[in-house]
């Protein structure tokens, strides 16, 4: 029996808007496309700008990851002047960055991941009423703690630049701000707060006791080893997981990037995950092997993108962002396709602990391939990586309270790029200037990667090639699409570059009211 | 009964629900408790299969059930060619959707500067617009002459983002059917009658013309920094940012983004001046008592602020 079926799902969860294109035959999706549907034209609102605008622009690309834009923009230029920011000036902006880190994890998995487990479909399952008690919308025990919890850790960001979402505390050289000895108390004491309920909510064990963790049998045991790890949020989930066969399911190429994680600063007591200037290293993931990150492999390939654009492939410093006109089913998607080294990549916190050679996260791709649990488990169990680096970060701040801020010489001519790693992956600002106005800027985000169309060799983006071999059990409710698709924790709203495909006539409908376009 | 209220995000980065969310007397979930609010929809929050979004958005067009509240986030995308298709769901333009709503509603409230005025996406490849304005003009999607069922013209709450108390404020006014004092741009008087110089901590440079030239000296940053604090209105430090500081007290300029001409056309990080003084003066003052008046504060000022710590 063939039963083959076409189901365009509007995603929502997901920072912005995202069409997903399925086709389904026998219980299995064997064709994706991703589609954003919303082009905001953001970078083309940048030429001939002030040089220092992007620091305040880019960050209004995204509301839940403002301050990478802006420390990717603030980068930007600490290349084009070639400023050099000191010390305390890296510690706060890794701290501010970290901080939008923890908000973005815990609040995507469950206000945005999780919820999709009390759909119907789960209703036999033995876990369903705990998860509606836990997940429901706005009512979920959980969504209530989470709501409550994470906006206390953005209180950090305040003090230190003034606001959180849509400040501009970075600018070439460092940050704006002073904090004093106060300030950073304040700050260590609402981050240690944050941890304890971490701790005992989240992962149901102390940060050390998780670190011990380094192979999928110590995951097992560790589940099994106390009640609290069993209910604890962590614990929840992998049984959650393990019961809907979440390891099994959506994995990509199995390539991985990083531009590297959080600049170290010169002298500083945090010891680094791997080589290289960061706290975690860059570098591109495949086949057991690492590469070394350079920046000259990435490019952007439009062949399957409707931009009005000659040259199909481009490096970012000269990529251009004219939406286009044409209309061929070819060109399907107005999203770039960035590639490394001409392969599709995935990003984000697995991304980061594959480079990182994260033991546990290695054997788990090993074991179950780098599927749904291993990207959600990266990035619900990275702020236990992260906040012991936060807390000595602060420390050293405190223990010499200067020099956050290094004056530079503004250039009229140049050109700089900014490539760090967002909450969700791997971000790039390209910045180009002359006679003192941007005459290029190109952002390209992590969900620009891992939501990318084909390219040139027919290629899948990454999140396509996900879902193609997901089995679905109803056709009608292909939830499991939408736990492929938010594994990734698409951010549609930074995807700047993307358009929808259906500004086509033939999709258009006169109804006031949305209904399903043509197959 | 329980009020409806229907959230929609057009050509915006959803950075006003996540300021929203910063809210804590009260937090998101307190306040739709406390006014009895039935939230029929929020693209961030809601778990609501396709064809139940469908259908309660259709009901709501035809009236066949009350919609309460209108909440828009984001800039109104008209582009391409005034076709709206840079911004559609499943084929329908969002503008669409929008003014459809819009038309049904007791209250529109714009949340932000880009549902309000047209923000960030104004003069772009989108051509975005507010609900009722475009920057400085009425009109927008909705046109000059626009009021929802309650009488009222849309609720503008401008800001980039807009302070979760003054959404939530608003939504609390409105619910006990307390009277709203718009401005000449329908923005609540309550946080948009106060400078957001009211209140900084840096006010006593500004007192005395104690400048700052460069980032981190701490000094009042009206004069060279770019800052619009004394231009533009705004809570920010009335009520402080997540409850902790502003932008300007840390060091950062205000960027003016509550003005319908926000994102400013002229670069941020400076002030336009003429012979050293800023072009546009603080609201309301006359440019030669300005002038008498800072001549004499610069040589007033003590030697405490002039020889001032930076991180105290």
């Amino acid at each position: 029996m063939s039963a083959k079926k076409i189901q365009v799902i509007a995603m929502n969860r997901v920072e912005g808007d995202l069409e997903v294109h399925l086709e389904m035959e026998d219980g299995l999706i064997r064709e994706a496309r991703c589609v954003g549907t919303m082009f905001r034209g953001i970078e083309n609102l940048l030429l001939g700008r002030g040089l220092l605008d992007g620091l305040v622009i880019t960050p209004r690309i995204c509301g839940i990851c403002t301050t990478a834009q802006l420390k990717a923009a603030a980068k930007a230029l600490d290349v084009a002047f070639e400023a050099d920011v000191p010390d305390n000036g890296r510690r706060i902006r890794n701290i501010t960055l970290m901080v939008e880190m923890l908000q973005n994890d815990i609040r995507h998995a469950f206000l945005l991941f999780l919820p999709d487990f009390t759909n119907s479909i789960y209703r036999s399952f033995p876990f369903y009423e705990e998860i509606v008690n836990r997940y429901a919308p706005l009512k979920g025990r959980t969504v209530i703690e989470t709501i409550k919890e994470t906006k206390r850790i953005l209180e950090i960001t305040a003090i230190l630049g003034g606001q959180w979402p849509h400040s501009s505390f970075m600018v070439p050289g460092g940050v704006v701000s002073v904090p004093s000895i106060s300030d950073l108390a304040t700050c260590r004491y609402i981050l240690g707060t944050y941890r304890r309920w971490y701790e005992s909510r989240v992962l149901g064990c102390s940060l050390s006791r998780w670190s011990e963790i380094r192979s999928k049998a110590d995951l097992l045991s560790w589940l099994d080893e106390k009640p609290s790890h069993g209910k604890s949020e962590l614990g929840f989930f992998i049984r959650i997981s393990m019961s809907v066969g979440l390891q099994s399911l959506g994995a990509a190429h199995g390539n991985f990037l990083s531009f590297g994680a959080l600049d170290l600063p010169a002298a500083t007591d945090v010891a680094p995950l791997g080589q290289g200037e960061t706290f975690m290293p860059g570098g591109f993931y495949r086949n057991g092997r690492t590469l070394p990150f350079r920046q000259e492999n990435i490019l952007e390939d439009v062949s399957h993108a409707r931009f009005d654009d000659d040259t199909s492939v481009m490096h970012p410093f000269r990529g251009l962002t004219v939406p286009g006109t044409s209309d061929s089913e070819e060109k399907y998607s107005w999203a770039k396709a960035p590639r490394y080294k001409g392969l599709p990549a995935e990003t984000g916190p697995l991304a980061e602990m594959v480079l990182s050679n994260d033991p546990l996260f290695l054997d788990l791709i090993k074991e179950d391939g780098p599927g749904v649990f291993a990207r959600e488990l990266a990035r619900l169990s990275r702020p236990a990586l992260l906040i012991p680096v936060m807390e000595q970060w602060l420390k050293e701040v405190a223990d010499d309270c200067t020099n956050f801020f290094t004056t530079y010489r503004k250039r009229q001519e140049g050109k700089g790029s900014g490539l760090i790693e967002a909450p969700r992956g791997a971000l790039g600002h390209w910045l180009t200037f002359e006679k003192g106005k941007i005459t290029n800027y190109q952002v390209v985000t992590p969900t620009t990667w891992n939501a990318s169309p084909r390219d040139a060799d027919g290629e899948r983006g990454p999140m396509e090639e996900a879902l193609v071999g997901t089995p679905v059990r109803d056709p009608d409710n292909p939830v499991e699409a939408e736990h492929v698709v938010r594994s990734f924790d698409p951010c549609l709203v930074c995807t700047v570059h993307t358009v929808d495909l259906s500004g086509r006539s033939g999709r258009r409908t006169n109804s006031p009211v949305m209904v399903w376009p043509r197959p | 009964m329980s009020k409806t209220v229907y959230w929609i995000q057009c050509g915006g980065c959803g950075g006003d629900t996540w300021s929203l969310f910063n809210g804590e007397a009260p937090n998101f979930v307190d306040l739709l408790e406390s006014l009895d609010l039935d939230l029929l929809w929020h693209p961030t929050l809601s778990v609501v299969r396709q064809e139940e979004l469908q259908e309660v958005t259709r009901r709501l067009m035809e009236g066949d059930l009350h919609l309460d509240f209108l909440c828009v986030e984001g800039t109104v995308i008209h582009g391409p060619d005034g076709s709206g298709m840079y911004d559609v769901v499943l084929g329908t333009p969002k503008k669409e959707i929008v003014a459809a709503l819009a038309r049904r509603a007791d209250y529109v409230i714009a949340v932000g500067t880009c549902a309000s005025f047209g923000g960030v996406g104004a003069n772009g490849d989108i051509e975005g617009t507010g609900l009722q304005f475009l920057k400085w003009e009425p009109g927008g999607l909705l046109g000059k002459d626009f009021k929802s069922g309650s009488g009222l013209p849309v609720v503008n709450l401008p800001g980039c983002p807009c302070h979760s108390d003054v959404i939530t404020g608003t939504l609390s006014a409105l619910v006990y059917g307390r009277d709203l004092e718009l401005n000449n741009h329908n923005s609540p008087l309550d946080w948009y009658g106060v400078m957001v110089h009211q209140g900084c901590t840096r006010n006593e440079y500004h007192e005395y013309r104690v400048e700052e030239v460069k980032f981190g000296e701490r000094g009042c940053l009206f004069f060279y920094m770019g800052c619009h604090g004394p231009l533009v209105t705004g809570p920010c430090n009335k009520i402080l940012w997540n409850r902790r500081s502003s932008k300007t007290r840390v060091g950062v300029p205000c960027f003016g983004c509550t003005r319908p001409d926000f994102p400013q056309p002229y670069p941020f990080f400076e002030t336009r001046n003429i012979e050293g003084i800023p072009l546009e003066l603080p609201d309301g003052v006359s440019r030669a008592h300005y002038l008498a008046y800072k001549g004499m504060a610069a040589a007033a000022a003590p030697e405490r602020l002039i020889k001032r710590k930076p991180g105290i």
